[in-house]
């Protein structure tokens, strides 16, 4: 939060059309200048922020230090490279312009960009280091593009006279990968000298990392509260079913003789439903253990999304353990596709023909509708299979709809 | 008044210490280490070890910015014989000067220290220069040896103040003259 006037001397020189930082050095350095007025600005209120440009026909001052981050931003438009960088006139005009700052109480700092090579030599950057230095004006040297031999040595000295008490410093950025922005984030330029930043340098840290550091998915809340939503939502859900796959391979092999499986594909069945609190239902399931509270649990939370009739005398049904197979089955079968049990498959089929359940079951599941004539081809085949079997059930249904009738009254 | 020795301060004048006000006071080309207190504050200052220093060469510009208007009768600046200050221009009421324009104003005085001077012997000032100063810039311009280094030890400030109503003199007026 230090009250502070910069100017920033941009390079734009003919050596800035090189492409070797993405898209060109030019637009890497424009996008590291914006972020920098940016993280200034912010961090402060009363910071003000000037622009020049050192190569062209000659040092020009495109805006003297003002707090207005827009007109900084309009002046970064349409800038032309061309001819070469002047560093020293650069840095002298910079001076000129911080001494004639309104605000007489801001600190003294100047950021150049040194992109092209330098040609002055080192007697004679230290000299202006010195002059920096006695008017108390910090330095910040960002040195990439063009690396020739004694560059990186002039600028080292150039730091070395300026440099009072760390406040000045320097950060060489080599050609690759990552945008000349990000390198210069985690840097001091960026976040103030051992201030500890301002929330705008270190949110926008954060962003550019991948959100290893700040936020959990790389997304803002602030910025996309409803992406940043989905994103939390849809990755407790992935969770939640990896934990129920986990769950379901360890009780598969343990409880497998007890023939508990439809209990386990119905917690399955639950947790593929596209609903956060499934997982919250199974850690209830799994606490209980008892194989009928279990089902009877699955049981509603299917019948929740269906929305069918059947919910009363489903939860009736459950009475009769054959019944709880059928349904338990049903579940699994309408949300997974396999099934490893070859005893289930059987019936599997019979509860396929409750043609009024599996509608709506398959309502229920996304992309598929019911009154689309190859479903319903699909679901009439499997009922002439074994008509027998469907009798069957839907003498129990019966049976089951009277009671629940019966209490109605 | 012309009777005055050089070594004696006027009566009426005081150390003008109290009246600076240190919130505003700056020093460009400071050495971090040997900051202005080591010359100005109390305590400070009479440490002969404890020195202001130059930083980057031998110049120094110190701006004193004072609580009230106050009138200069003279100053004294000690320092070692060979890094002393020899050259030392003062203004009055010029806010924020740099070393760019302070050769750009004339000073309000020049003196020039000599030896004695250095010692602790206050010099006087135009007096007619310093009637109405808000605030005070010293210019150090060289040092007795030439060198890249000038040391201070101690800066002293004599004068007066503008209002100087003793308000325990006053007497409370009777009603019913």
């Amino acid at each position: 939060m230090v009250l502070e006037a910069t100017m920033i001397c941009i390079d734009n020189s003919e050596w800035m059309r090189n492409g070797d930082y993405s898209p060109s050095r030019f637009q890497a350095q424009a996008d590291a200048v914006n972020l920098i007025c940016g993280a200034k600005t912010q961090s402060n209120p009363e910071n003000t922020v000037g622009i020049l440009t050192m190569a062209g026909k000659g040092v020009r001052v495109l805006a003297t230090p003002t707090p207005d981050l827009g007109k900084i931003l309009a002046c970064m438009h349409g800038l032309e490279m061309g001819g070469e960088m002047n560093i020293a006139a650069g840095i002298q005009v910079a001076q000129l312009a911080l001494k004639h700052r309104q605000n007489k109480n801001q600190q003294q700092r100047i950021i150049v960009f040194a992109g092209s090579p330098v040609n002055y030599d080192k007697k004679m950057l230290e000299m202006i280091g010195k002059k920096l230095k006695k008017n108390s004006v910090a330095l910040d040297i960002v040195d990439f593009g063009e690396d020739d031999d004694g560059k990186s040595d002039k600028l080292e000295a150039l730091l070395g006279a300026v440099n009072n008490n760390d406040s000045s410093h320097i950060v060489h950025v080599p050609a690759g990968q990552s945008a000349l922005s990000d390198v210069l984030i985690s840097t001091p330029v960026f976040t103030g000298d051992g201030d500890g930043g301002s929330g705008f340098a270190a949110a926008a840290a954060a962003a550019a990392v991948g959100g290893a550091s700040g936020f959990d998915f790389g997304v803002d809340p602030n910025l996309d509260p409803e992406l940043a939503l989905a994103l939390r939502v849809s990755m407790e859900e992935e969770r939640a079913r990896q934990e129920a796959a986990a769950k379901r391979a360890a009780e598969d092999a343990s409880r497998q003789e007890k023939g508990e499986e439809p209990s386990s594909k119905a917690e399955d069945a639950t947790m593929s439903d596209a609903n956060v609190s499934a997982p919250e239902e199974n850690k209830k399931i799994t606490n209980d253990g008892d194989a009928n509270a279990l089902l009877k649990q699955a049981l509603q939370m299917s019948m929740n999304i269906s929305g069918s009739s059947h919910s009363v005398g489903d939860a009736e049904m459950l009475d009769t353990t054959s019944e709880d197979q059928e349904l338990a089955l049903a579940l699994q079968m309408s949300m997974q596709e396999s099934t490893s049990n070859p005893s289930s498959q059987a019936d599997e089929s019979k509860v396929l023909e409750d043609q009024s359940f599996v509608s709506s079951v398959l309502a229920s599941l996304p992309g598929v509708d019911p009154n689309d004539p190859a479903v319903k081809d699909i679901l009439a085949a499997l009922q002439n299979q074994s008509e027998s079997q469907q009798k069957k059930s839907e003498d129990e249904q019966k049976k089951s709809e009277d009671e629940p009738s019966n209490e109605n009254k | 008044m012309s009777g005055e020795s050089a070594s004696a301060i006027h009566k009426s004048q005081v150390d003008l210490l109290d009246f600076i006000d240190w919130s505003g006071v700056e020093c460009l080309n400071q050495s971090s280490s040997h900051s202005l207190a080591n010359a100005l504050k109390q305590g400070y200052r009479e440490d002969d070890g404890l020195n202001l220093e130059s930083d980057a060469d031998e110049q120094l510009l110190i701006y004193l910015p004072f609580t009230q208007v106050i009138k200069l009768h003279s100053i004294a600046i000690k320092g070692p014989e060979e890094e002393g200050p020899k050259t030392v221009k003062l203004f009055s009421n010029k806010e924020h000067m740099g070393f760019i324009n302070v050769n750009d104003f004339p000073p309000s005085d020049t003196i020039n220290l000599s030896p004695d001077n250095l010692k602790g012997k206050p010099v006087v000032l135009k007096y007619v220069k310093f009637q109405n100063v808000r605030s005070l810039t010293i210019f150090i311009e060289d040092n007795q040896s030439g060198s890249d280094l000038t040391k201070v030890q101690k800066i002293v400030l004599y004068g007066s103040t503008v209002e100087t109503t003793d308000m325990k003199g006053l007497k409370k007026i009777e009603d019913g003259h």
